[in-house]
């Protein structure tokens, strides 16, 4: 998608002429403001925007970002399993959903008195979902030490619930097995 | 030579050094004395610009200039829109051109001046490519570089050109293979089999290569010339060595180009604009200091912002009849100007900035910054005998200005653009 207005305003401020410009913030800190693991300080957002070469960097980096998280176009159709992680930031707070990596997956926490309901969700956009939908396989979530998280085949609505098994809760159960979660086909 | 994110440093450069040469000296001849610098550019660009789409067809136009794609006519193109970027190396020639003028007038237009111009020209482009390079480079590696280092790439990579030249040659060069050895060569040597690329090319050899073509073709070589350009380089086998190698992996990796990333970038304007929005919305005052990478050993300058805005009335009905008349007069679409309006992006921060702003001053903007066709401009504002913008000269009848005030405004217009935060 472009107009005309966009490519305008990204001429603008790519192609100005800065004398002296140069590279001013480590991709470390554009990463991490366009991870949104660390917000940028009214400082350096305001030396990145004098500075169209910072800016191209960012440009950059921020396609490479959204063409790592697109899908691979070949074996689309192909699944073997989704990994994902626990944010930093989300640890602090009550959990209320995981995504693996890819994003074709997201896992749902919806606290129930003292307990919680997980919902597995497949997201309708992922390159398998008409096969899996079609299939309707039996998908397991693992946590990073191995254990069983929820089992269970997909529903028509590409979604399997279960309750939450573990004595701690969800943010803090992940945490302490490697921050790690895995959704995968279980095989025969 | 292939470079992370270089456009202008592959073999069809040279084609493209020749276009932008004749080109110049192709509209140079329209010209019989010297403006201001700023509206010598103005009026450069634009002449510029037609004489190279009518390149644009023609063999030397539509060769390839570089392996992603880009024709020698567009390479040109795009280093000309470079210049208006870079305008300090447009005045670097003005200074040069006007040093000649004051001596000797119009010199470019008997044939014996036109060389003289030439040599300018190639100069003024020469040294542009290499900032645009270098800038390219640090865009896309997030590495520092200087218009210099490339420069100095292309000694290393045209050194290792000529040292693979010779070992091919081996058996009638063992004298100049000896030297580049350091020790007598008798048979084939291992090393000349073993050197596939750039990267497996050690840098004593070229130091010796340079140290000894004196003696074998009787030019100096480049790293030892009286010139101090690369005198510190020569003492230095592990920079040579680093920059050898970068070269040759670059060029492996590139040697399976996805060509189809590289043009997707250029229609990912959206994209990325959405994440700056974002990313700029999330900014926080901070205590901790900001992480500002310190300077490198270039100077900085201050950056420049723009001066203040300038308004203008919005246009009456009777303007618009007026202009209805007008259209009529160029041959474009009698209600040009209300159907191109309509076909506008009035939510965007481009037509809310530029609110105050006629629409033919608007247009002649995006001619100056994104050139009279893109893809991405709608039908109704093309001159349907061009599907081109109508030129400055059109937009100027069409605002009943004249051209030069044209100018002016469409240069005001760009300037108040940049002078807004762009944030929204």
């Amino acid at each position: 998608m472009k107009s005309p207005d966009q490519k305008l305003q990204e001429r603008l401020l790519l192609s100005r002429a800065v004398p002296g410009d140069r590279l001013m913030l480590a991709d470390e800190v554009l990463l991490a403001a366009l991870n949104g693991t660390q917000p940028l300080s009214v400082g350096e957002l305001a030396v990145l925007q004098a500075s169209p070469l910072t800016l191209r960097r960012f440009r950059h980096l921020a396609l490479e970002l959204r063409r790592a998280a697109q899908p691979a176009a070949a074996n689309d159709a192909a699944w073997s399993g989704s990994h994902g992680m626990l944010r930093a930031a989300a640890s602090t707070e009550a959990l209320e959903a995981l995504a693996t990596d890819d994003g074709y997956w997201t896992l749902h926490f919806v606290p129930e008195g003292e307990d919680w309901q997980l919902i597995l969700a497949l997201n309708p956009a992922a390159p398998f979902a008409a096969r899996l939908l079609r299939e309707r396989p039996e998908v397991r979530v693992t946590d990073g030490g191995g254990a069983i998280v929820l089992q269970g085949q997909l529903d028509s609505d590409g979604e399997c619930e279960r309750s939450w098994a573990f004595p701690s809760a969800p943010a803090e159960h992940f945490q302490q097995y490697g921050a790690q979660f895995s959704v995968a086909p279980v095989s025969g | 030579m292939r470079l992370a994110g270089t456009r202008y440093q592959e073999h069809g450069w040279e084609q493209v050094r020749k276009l932008l040469g004749q080109c110049s000296l192709h509209v140079f001849r329209q010209c019989t004395g010297l403006l201001a610098p700023d509206e010598m550019l103005d009026w450069y660009m634009e002449a510029m610009a037609v004489a190279l789409s009518a390149n644009a067809q023609l063999a030397r136009g539509e060769a390839a200039g570089n392996s992603y794609g880009d024709s020698v006519a567009q390479l040109s193109m795009s280093l000309l829109y470079e210049l208006q970027v870079q305008p300090s190396y447009w005045d670097a020639f003005m200074i040069a051109l006007q040093a000649d003028y004051a001596k000797q007038g119009a010199f470019w237009l008997n044939a014996a001046g036109e060389g003289a111009l030439r040599k300018k020209i190639n100069d003024m482009f020469a040294t542009l490519r290499d900032k645009v390079d270098s800038d390219n480079y640090q865009a896309a590696t997030g590495r520092p570089c200087s218009p210099n280092r490339i420069y100095t790439y292309r000694m290393l990579d045209t050194a290792y050109h000529d040292v693979a030249q010779i070992f091919a040659n081996w058996e009638h060069n063992a004298a100049q293979v000896s030297a580049i050895f350091g020790r007598e060569v008798l048979a084939m040597p291992i090393e000349v089999r073993q050197m596939r690329s750039i990267a497996d090319c050690r840098a004593e050899w070229i130091i010796r290569w340079s140290e000894s073509l004196e003696r074998f073709r009787g030019t100096p070589g480049p790293l030892h010339t009286k010139s101090k350009r690369f005198a510190s380089l020569k003492n230095n086998a592990e920079k040579i060595g680093a920059m050898l190698r970068e070269i040759g992996e670059y060029e492996a990796i590139s040697a399976n180009l996805d060509l189809e990333t590289w043009q997707q970038d250029h229609d990912e304007a959206a994209n990325w604009l959405e994440d700056y929005l974002r990313v700029a919305s999330e900014a926080v005052e901070s205590e901790v200091p900001d992480r500002i990478l310190p300077p490198g050993e270039e100077d900085e300058d201050e950056p420049e912002t723009g001066p203040a805005p300038v308004a203008e009335a919005p246009m009456s009905e009777e303007a618009r009849a007026l202009a209805e008349s007008r259209a009529a007069a160029l041959s474009l679409p009698l209600r040009y100007i209300e159907m191109a309006a309509a076909a506008q992006d009035a939510g965007s921060w481009i037509s809310r900035t530029l609110r105050d702003v006629s629409l033919p001053v608007r247009l002649a903007v995006y001619q100056k910054l994104l050139g009279p066709a893109d893809d991405s401009y709608p039908q109704e504002w093309l001159d349907p005998d061009t599907s081109e913008l109508p030129t400055v000269q059109q937009l100027a009848t069409l605002d009943g200005i004249s051209v030069p005030t044209m100018r002016k405004r469409r240069n005001d217009a760009i300037t108040l653009l940049q002078a807004v935060p762009r944030t929204e």
